[in-house]
């Protein structure tokens, strides 16, 4: 057997390679790790807000702080829904989302500290001081309280959990009970049904929830086969069944008759547009915002809706008619408490 | 260089007369190496693959079910760009420069996804980049492994190989977490640790190995470079053929692990964040034994070994379709698939590697590999619609009965080929 070594300049050749990647390794890695944001501070007497605004029936928003240099946590901030953006009080939470309901209960999906990389929920009340935290398997998308202040939904990106490939990901949504602050189901548990049908394909996902005034009915969506359906379903029961095609994550309107959500478009520059369906009718109206909107709209009222774009919260018509306009600068994830 | 590969000798003299077992079969130099570029290039490639998907949710606009749609294409797209490439190693005889390229392609995309835009088609476009480069490395390298091994050690060589590219395997998404841990949502940095990582391997490829030949293989240097047409005469020579229809049987019957995974997750009910320690467990198992194991293929037969892996298999089908959970389940199920990729992967390459000659090492690992791996794309197919049809018990107890099929066919396809052998 004819051997050869490699000769002297070729190991000198690799030695300057291996030390010159190991250089720009750790100065990438330091870059990384100092490049995670100051917190600015909270506002003194943060804590108080929430109950004095309760107290004098003014209605808040809740929302994060988008500060437009990196995406994922933000700090939360309370304003009046009247004077959203000259009046705003900054708190303690940092959160990739939150939510908050009148009734007196919130949750915010964090980034967990430490050297355990990963999400947590922390479940809120109005005093902003914790009361549960749960560990979440998956990067946060989407979550809401339910009106009574009872469960909380919350939707997560995971890995790994499709057949297709190992490397590929799918939506995990659970319900959360905020009394005790464990997770009660998990929607891929559920019974649902399409027409007569019941769906058992593992390709399912479920992704943004929203309750009904009752806590006990919610609406969702289910994707399977390529396609997305809103469900409406009990968490009770344990069931539901699709009610409309192409509808991702629903927002009930706080009268209940309608439904907003994000419609998928045939463009992949503007893969979404804001839509409202009447629950009655089962029409559907098109929004007057022109942008792809990526986020679960909040309902300012029943007759405007907010949803988070180009880093500023964004007001539009749920009729249709007139010109989205901006409500809150460098702001995402907004929860109108409705008191 | 005489001094040189003198010394290299003594060197080897010494070391044989310092280890415990000097009778043990020892693998070249290159194959070591190629096992170390591979190492380095898979925690590269892993440490990406564990974060892209966040990446992609992160920089937003990407639905989970078009990912899993793409990578689908991706896959089998990549697997002709294999024939290709294990054909002009061949021809040009140049099978390192073919590998080297693969290599290179993959580290590039890691660059261009530190510095390029954060466009979704972009980075589907990368993702296809860094597919192909492995399309293309692949067979070339199993053949250098193969040309600078004897016959008699193929197994072990194959076996040394797979065990420091799973080492890789396993590495990479510890690496990812632990930096994503120090550096939260830093994924450029992640990007630029992970093309420094990849510009190793390919230094390690292009300037430390040197293809060696065994003896005999010189030969081969003088008989003209073959043609398309020799390459595809390869299916006439009866061995090959019925290793190639054995090999995409037994493939046709096997679940992708990935659906494995998750039938333990749902019959044990573990959390998500479980999934890749699945993963790394299994992994770990087929590091530890793919040399052992490939060191026995090489003393009581490679086609035995590979029959007894998917035995293995069906033995893991076994543990899914047990009615009772626990712990105990879960790790004889990862031990069993550990143990099964440990007598399969390598040992497969070792059998292709002993029948097809020399000139055409290349084409012939390639048309292999294509072969085996369209037959478990389709088998991923069928076994998720066939859990989507009848559930999760029925897919397994079909791709049970499957498998005991190709089993059998297998076993009469290598029986013929060890007669073969023999006459």
């Amino acid at each position: 057997m004819s051997t050869s070594s490699p000769s002297r300049r070729r190991i000198v050749a690799f030695a300057l390679l291996l030390a010159g990647c190991v250089a720009v390794a750790v100065v990438a890695l330091v870059a990384g790790a100092k490049s995670g944001g100051s917190k600015a501070k909270a506002t003194a007497g943060a804590a108080n807000v929430l109950p004095a605004a309760k107290a004098k029936g003014e209605p808040m928003v809740v929302y994060t702080v988008d500060d437009g240099h990196r995406r994922g946590s933000g700090q939360v901030a309370i304003a009046p829904l009247a004077t959203p953006n000259e009046h705003r009080t900054l708190t303690s939470l940092a959160c990739d989302r939150v939510y908050f309901s009148a009734a007196g209960a919130g949750i915010c999906l964090a980034r967990r500290g430490g050297f355990a990389a990963g999400y947590e929920a922390k479940m809120f009340g109005p005093d902003l001081k914790v009361r549960h935290t749960l560990p979440l398997d998956g990067i946060p998308s989407r979550t809401r309280v339910s009106p009574d202040g009872r469960y909380a939904a919350t939707t997560l990106f995971v890995t790994g959990d499709s057949y297709a490939d190992a490397g590929s990901f799918s939506t995990r949504t659970t319900i959360i009970d905020l009394k005790t602050g464990r997770t009660v189901a998990n929607l891929e548990d559920f019974v649902v049904l399409r027409g007569q049908r019941r769906i058992t394909a593992i390709d399912v996902n479920f992704w943004g929830v929203t309750f009904a005034r009752d806590s006990d009915r919610f609406f969702a969506t289910v994707a399977t086969g390529g396609k997305t359906y809103l469900i409406e379903g009990s968490v009770r029961a344990r069931e539901a069944h699709v009610i409309q095609e192409n509808v991702e994550c629903p927002s009930l309107s706080p009268d209940g008759t309608r439904i907003a959500f994000k419609k998928r478009t045939d463009s992949n520059d503007t893969p979404w547009h804001l839509t409202v369906l009447d629950l009655a009718t089962m029409r559907e109206t098109p929004l007057t915002e022109q942008r792809s909107v990526d986020d679960q709209v909040e309902w300012l009222d029943d007759k405007n809706v907010l949803y988070g774009v180009d880093g500023a919260i964004w007001t539009a018509r749920a009729d249709g008619t007139g010109e989205p306009t901006r409500f809150i600068d460098h702001a995402s994830s907004p929860a109108v408490v409705r008191y | 260089m005489y001094q040189v590969s003198d010394s290299t000798a003594l060197l080897r003299a010494h070391k044989r007369l310092l280890s415990r077992a000097p009778s043990s079969p020892r693998v070249a130099r290159t194959v070591v190496l190629l096992g170390l570029t591979s190492l380095i290039t898979d925690i590269s490639a892993e440490m990406v693959a564990t974060v892209l998907p966040l990446y992609l949710v992160y920089i937003g606009g990407f639905t989970p079910l078009a990912y899993g749609v793409i990578d689908g294409l991706y896959q089998g797209a990549t697997s002709l760009v294999g024939l290709a490439s294990g054909f002009i190693g061949d021809r040009f005889r140049r099978h390192k420069d073919v590998a080297a390229t693969g290599y290179g392609l993959s580290a590039v995309s890691k660059l261009l996804l530190a510095v390029g835009g954060t466009a979704v088609s972009g980075v589907g476009a990368i993702v296809l980049l860094d597919r192909i480069g492995k399309g293309i490395r692949t067979a070339p390298r199993d053949t250098m492994i193969s040309l600078s091994t004897p016959k008699e050690s193929l197994g072990t060589a194959f076996g040394v190989h797979r065990a420091l590219d799973t080492t890789g395997a396993v590495i990479g998404p510890i690496l990812a977490f632990a930096m994503l841990a120090i550096a939260p949502l830093a994924f450029h940095s992640l990007f630029i640790v992970s093309f420094c990582i990849a510009l190793v391997g390919v230094g390690i490829l292009v300037l430390l190995v040197q293809p060696q030949r065994v003896k005999g293989a010189a030969a081969a240097e003088e008989r003209p470079a073959p043609s398309l047409r020799g390459a595809f005469g390869l299916m006439r020579i009866p061995r090959y053929r019925s290793l190639v229809i054995a090999g995409a049987a037994l493939s046709l019957a096997t679940a992708s692990d990935a659906f494995i995974f998750l039938t333990l997750q749902k019959k044990l009910d573990l959390g998500v964040s479980m999934f890749p320690l699945l993963f790394v467990g299994s992994s770990a198992i087929y590091m530890v034994l793919a040399v052992p194991v490939g060191r026995l293929a090489d003393r009581i037969g490679r086609g035995r070994v590979l029959i007894g892996g998917y035995a293995l298999l069906l033995g893991v089908y076994a543990t899914l379709l047990l009615p009772s959970g626990g712990w105990a389940l879960l790790f004889v199920a990862l031990g069993l698939l550990g143990a099964y990729y440990a007598a399969t992967d390598g040992v497969l390459m070792a059998l292709g590697s002993a029948i097809v000659p020399d000139e055409v090492r290349g084409s012939g690992l390639a048309l292999l590999g294509t072969a085996t791996s369209i037959a478990r794309l389709v088998a991923s197919l069928l076994f998720g619609a066939l859990w989507t049809v009848w559930g999760i018990h029925a897919a397994v107890a079909w791709f049970g009965v499957a498998l005991v099929a190709a089993i059998a066919l297998a076993a009469f396809l290598l029986r013929r080929t060890h007669e073969h052998q023999l006459a």
